[in-house]
């Protein structure tokens, strides 16, 4: 399986403006990506973005013992967009520094809950959680049906310059 | 594979080669333009590729057919294969998926490309392939030529060089494509025969769209930031920005809203 994610330059630029804005409490902001499916049923499918939707500064939760913690009104809205779109959600946050990204032990633990409650709402879509670093990229993509994630092999934005993000691919 | 061999394009930088070697390039005919292409793009470096072409290497090809020979002729080589041959033979470890068929007969494997150049002969082709990638966020470059004759006047020798990115202006927008061409094509169908096809407009055209796509990729030149229609001139040997570009004062593409990607859904009625 060789999941691919891709974006425009709009939408990545967009992305990366919002989540590098600084929060008054939370050490990371978070967003939500949208995203329609391409390659249905091969062995090669196509994450394709296309839309953003930031969190508003009270959606976070002060907890110092996460990064960024999120309310429950923030997950109803994004599974709102699932319904309205018909596109699947991906929960996105950024390290702003260069190098291979790994989520941490709590994003591992807790993230991935979200995902039922994704795939309840949108069971033709594929869902996921995406971490960017300057350079490089984790992603971990639960396609319809699947109660198990694979990893993403890279992210492309697509615009000027390219970028091929590399992900799970060596 | 060594450094050494990319030691005098250094200039496109470490993680730019690198880029190269990582990208998936579709070639949608591999006939006088295409084959150009994939040659050339063996040669700075790319590793893979998906290629798509119906057709076999014939006497009245290698006038301009730079990947067939003489044997191929004889022996009825794809052109895929060919073409295979010749990307293999500069880069070994290359990996080069062949698809002797219409690429809408196997479509899965294009829309999984980084990049994608259409060297195709109707416009009606290049609409299909554009829609194509701009559904699967594909830039996609389009090359080709064209000889005109009015009267006794010298025939005038054209071509394009045409980068479409999704979320810019498509081959509509910039006026390369028009409903008119393609009901004026569609009505002479079958009656058109071979059009003109020479050696030197397509190495023109194919080293430009490979320059096109060196620089999308790496950034070396830090100057491409927006579509590219390039208009050549057979005549005098120019390859300019095309009128239309220089002017194109539009907006968003109103042919391919951003929401139209991934495959088409269908709606239960
Ligand atoms: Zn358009």
């Amino acid at each position: 399986m060789n999941v691919r994610l891709r974006l425009t330059r709009q939408l990545y630029d967009q992305v990366r403006r919002d989540l590098l804005r600084p929060h008054p409490f939370a050490a990371e902001r978070v967003g939500f990506l949208f995203a329609r499916l391409g390659n249905v049923g091969t062995a090669a499918p196509l994450v394709c973005f296309t839309a953003y939707r930031p969190l508003a500064d009270e959606r976070y939760i002060d907890d110092p013992h996460s990064g960024a913690r999120i309310d429950s009104q923030a997950i109803r809205a994004a599974m709102q967009q699932v319904i309205d779109r018909g596109e699947g959600a991906f929960h996105m946050h950024m390290h702003a520094w260069p190098g291979k990204p790994h989520f941490s032990p709590m994003d591992r633990n807790e993230l991935p809950r979200l995902i039922p409650s994704f795939q309840a709402v949108g069971p033709g879509c594929a869902h996921g959680l995406l971490l960017l670093s300057h350079d490089a990229c984790a992603a971990e993509v639960w396609l319809p049906g699947s109660k198990r994630s694979v990893e993403a092999a890279r992210i492309s934005v697509v615009g000027f310059p390219m970028q091929l993000i590399p992900g799970g691919e060596t | 594979m060594t450094n050494e061999r990319f030691l005098r394009q250094s200039f496109l930088g470490e993680s730019g080669q690198e880029v190269i070697g990582r990208c998936l390039v579709g070639l949608v005919g591999l006939g006088g333009g295409g084959g150009h292409i994939a040659l050339q793009l063996a040669h700075v470096g790319f590793m893979n590729y998906v290629t798509y072409d119906a057709d076999f290497a014939e006497d009245s090809n290698l006038n301009r057919l730079v990947i067939a020979i003489e044997a191929d002729v004889a022996a009825g080589t794809p052109k895929v294969e060919a073409a295979k041959r010749r990307i293999l033979g500069v880069r070994g470890a290359a990996h080069v998926e062949t698809y002797r068929c219409r690429w809408q007969e196997r479509p899965e494997p294009l829309r999984a490309c980084d990049l994608v150049f259409g060297c195709v002969d109707s416009f009606a082709e290049r609409r299909e392939l554009e829609a194509c990638c701009r559904r699967y966020l594909i830039p996609y470059i389009d090359i080709g030529m064209d000889l005109h004759q009015a009267g006794d006047e010298p025939p005038v020798m054209g071509g394009q060089v045409i980068l479409s990115m999704p979320n810019g202006p498509c081959m509509f927008c910039l006026g390369y494509l028009t409903e008119e061409k393609l009901g004026r094509e569609a009505a002479r169908y079958g009656a058109a025969g071979g059009r003109p096809q020479v050696v030197w407009p397509n190495g023109v055209l194919a080293s430009t769209a490979v320059g096109v796509a060196v620089d999308l990729l790496t950034d070396w030149s830090r100057s491409l930031r927006g579509p590219v229609y390039l208009a050549y001139r057979g005549n005098d040997g120019t390859v300019v920005p095309h009128p239309r570009l220089v002017h194109f004062r539009g907006g968003a593409c109103p042919h391919y809203p951003p929401d139209q990607v991934g495959d088409p859904l269908f709606k239960r009625l």
